[in-house]
């Protein structure tokens, strides 16, 4: 299959999955990173540092400073209570959309 | 003999000292940043987070050794970073659109005849009425000219079907989300 095929709704879910992973607890982008790695969503800083500061001022995430001992401080971030709520609205939404993914298949496939 | 400059990242309390033409790498890569993030109210904190974190990978591969940093190094560095990329879909039009090389096409939506002019309003960011007017107005004072232009025009360039279409094939950025 074109492994572009799914880019744009890989990009569109992107952040959603960001809030799943902060929803786990403080992270810093490493984390992010590293857990994205292994997935169909890995990425970069190029594109996670600014689409972490476009979350941050729609008020999803917050994040904090936090002295590091092998260099300079670091950004930790963390859910912000609209972060939560958007959280659980998407795990809803998706819910309800691949069941609906599901039935559509159903009839084609007993043909 | 070989020229040496130093660089102060965002965080970093030492200098790093990269070649010259490491140099020149790192301070492309901000350029494009800085080009790229221009419509973004948080820029400057954005990009200095990219600093903190290139400096960091660069600490990294110097392993503490107190040494010139090569070009190949720096290009490692800013590869694993990747280049700032801010498409995700809620930019406003065109925002976007502008730092990438513009081509000329026929656009079929809209068109009253080949699309030529509706191409040289997506190319030009100019109201299609105004290309329309213009082109009539300048025939009508030339003889002619400018359908000898749309002529050439038409035959010349590609077409795509929708303006959707025009802004998707400007997309060079594809591969890593």
């Amino acid at each position: 299959m074109d492994p572009d095929k799914f880019n744009t709704l890989r990009k569109g879910l992107l952040e959603f999955l960001i809030l799943g992973i902060v929803s786990s607890g403080r992270v810093y982008v490493a984390d992010l990173l590293q857990r994205l790695s292994k997935t169909d969503f890995a990425t970069q800083e190029g594109t996670l540092y600014p689409l972490l500061s476009k979350m941050r001022r729609e008020q999803l995430l917050d994040y904090e400073w936090q002295e590091s001992e092998t260099g300079p401080p670091r950004k930790y971030y963390k859910l912000a209570a609209s972060g939560r709520k958007h959280l659980a609205e998407f795990r809803e939404y998706w819910k309800s959309l691949t069941s609906l993914i599901d039935e559509l298949g159903k009839p084609s496939c007993k043909q | 003999m070989q020229t040496v400059i130093q660089v102060s990242l965002s965080g970093h309390s030492n200098a790093f000292q990269l070649e010259e033409e490491g140099y020149k790498a790192l301070r492309e890569y901000f350029e494009r940043a800085r080009a790229r993030l221009r419509r973004d109210p948080d820029h400057e904190e954005v990009l200095r987070d990219l600093e903190q974190s290139i400096g960091e990978k660069l600490r990294h591969s110097l392993r503490s050794e107190n040494r010139v940093i090569s070009r190949r190094e720096v290009e490692v560095v800013l590869d694993e970073v990747g280049a700032v990329n801010t498409g995700n879909g809620d930019a406003p039009a065109g925002a976007a659109d502008a730092d990438r090389p513009r081509r000329l096409y026929r656009i079929e939506e809209g068109k009253w005849f080949f699309g030529v002019c509706q191409g040289l309003a997506a190319y030009s960011g100019i109201a299609v009425e105004w290309v329309r007017a213009i082109f009539v107005v300048v025939s009508v004072f030339t003889g002619g000219i400018p359908v000898l232009i749309y002529l050439v025009l038409m035959f010349a360039l590609p077409t795509v079907r929708t303006y959707d279409e025009y802004r998707s094939s400007l997309r060079t950025q594809s591969g890593a989300i």
